[in-house]
């Protein structure tokens, strides 16, 4: 009976093992896609900067950083007023400054990024298809530092991040995280509501 | 730069890593039609199937710098594509779609099938599809990817006893809806 069980899922199996072939245009349709996403750049300036390597140091580079490092604290605490808005990690946060659009089926949200060092800010998100490119969704620089951008986003939950200088992915530091489940990236989460 | 063929999937990763976008084609040729047999029979349609493989392609050039071990993209992939699949399957679900077992015929099977065998493949792809979605998933992981449970687990999340059950629950599902055509 055992024997008989096994011989039938074998025969089931063996006819869905079959090839099953896909067409070219399957190709077409994902690199089109691709190529709206940002480019990957791992030796770019970011990458170089967050990848991790090992560093040989000899006593004498121990001791120079040492000094550095006592030369820095010095320097801080004259500079202990300075502006903390000027930090160098990006800060962000979104908003609803406007009313809502005729088809009540969306917000105009602002996000707003503190990005001293980007020479560009896009925002995407699964409202404009992770595209960095969408031209509605292209921050722009409002001095010291500040980015930002108005922009429609539909009623609902939606996961967004900020993408610097097309290579970048910074979520929102001030925004609950979303945990993309298929690879662990973090995104921003954000709710849309009707306002009142 | 065109790259030499056989590339390692580690060598095409690192160019697409550099910047060389073109260079993910060669991933998407290389695993289109491979993982294509188990989109498609997990969803049971043509045009699902083909909207996982894309996103999962997709998804996996976004988070590509997140791949740990690239000379295993492929694994890495496929679970991206298993988790599509259940996505699109509760999506398909909710939609109450009815499968259509032209798609079959529709989707070029690379292998021609004697006018014979194609009345038995119909039925098992209706079988199939009347199956639970975890108990397909762990039936096609099990028998047509013919992965291993400690594979199987690791891919879904889902222990191994319970892997074991739905197989089994599969396998016996699968014989009682296609007794008939064994009896025949």
């Amino acid at each position: 009976m055992r024997d008989e069980t096994e011989q039938d899922i074998e025969r089931i199996a063996r006819e869905l093992r079959v090839p099953v072939a896909v067409g070219r245009a399957l190709d077409a349709r994902v690199m089109r896609a691709v190529r709206r996403l940002p480019r990957h750049a791992r030796f770019g300036l970011w990458s170089r900067l967050i990848t991790p390597r090992t560093v040989t140091v000899t006593p004498l580079v121990w001791g120079m950083l040492a000094a550095a490092v006592a030369m820095f604290a010095v320097l801080g605490a004259m500079h202990a007023g300075a502006d903390l808005n000027r930090a160098a990690k990006p800060i962000a946060r979104a908003f609803f400054p406007g009313p809502k659009n005729a088809a009540s089926t969306s917000q105009r949200v602002q996000f707003v990024l503190v990005a001293p060092d980007a020479k560009k800010v896009a925002v995407v998100g699964d409202f404009n298809g992770w595209d960095a490119s969408h031209a509605a969704y292209q921050a722009q620089h409002r001095g010291g530092g500040v980015w930002s951008v108005t922009a429609p986003v539909p009623l609902g939950h939606h996961r967004y991040s900020f993408v610097v200088d097309d290579s970048l992915w910074v979520a929102d530091p001030t925004a609950p995280r979303v945990i993309d489940y298929d690879y662990g990236m973090p995104n921003s989460a954000i709710v849309v509501q009707e306002q009142k | 730069m065109l790259l030499e063929a056989g590339s390692s999937d580690a060598v095409v990763v690192a160019r697409v890593l550099r910047g060389d976008v073109e260079a993910f084609s060669e991933l998407v040729e290389r695993y289109r039609d491979r993982y294509a047999r188990y989109a498609f029979h997990m969803l049971g349609n043509r045009e699902d199937a083909e909207e996982a493989l894309q996103d999962a392609f997709v998804r996996a050039y976004r988070s590509l710098a997140r791949c740990e071990d690239p000379e295993r993209f492929g694994a890495w992939l496929f679970r991206i594509l298993v988790n599509r699949c259940r996505t699109l399957g509760a999506r398909r679900g909710r939609r109450a779609r009815t499968f259509v077992v032209d798609e079959v015929a529709l989707l070029g099977a690379a292998e021609e099938h004697p006018a014979g065998t194609t009345a038995w493949r119909e039925e098992i792809d209706r079988a199939l599809q009347q199956l639970r979605g975890d108990q397909r998933e762990a039936f096609l992981l099990k028998y047509v990817e013919e992965l291993g449970y400690d594979e199987m687990s690791q891919l879904t999340g889902v222990g191994v006893s319970a892997l074991k059950m739905r197989v089994m629950r599969a396998c016996e599902r699968l014989r009682e809806l296609l007794s008939e055509v064994y009896d025949a």
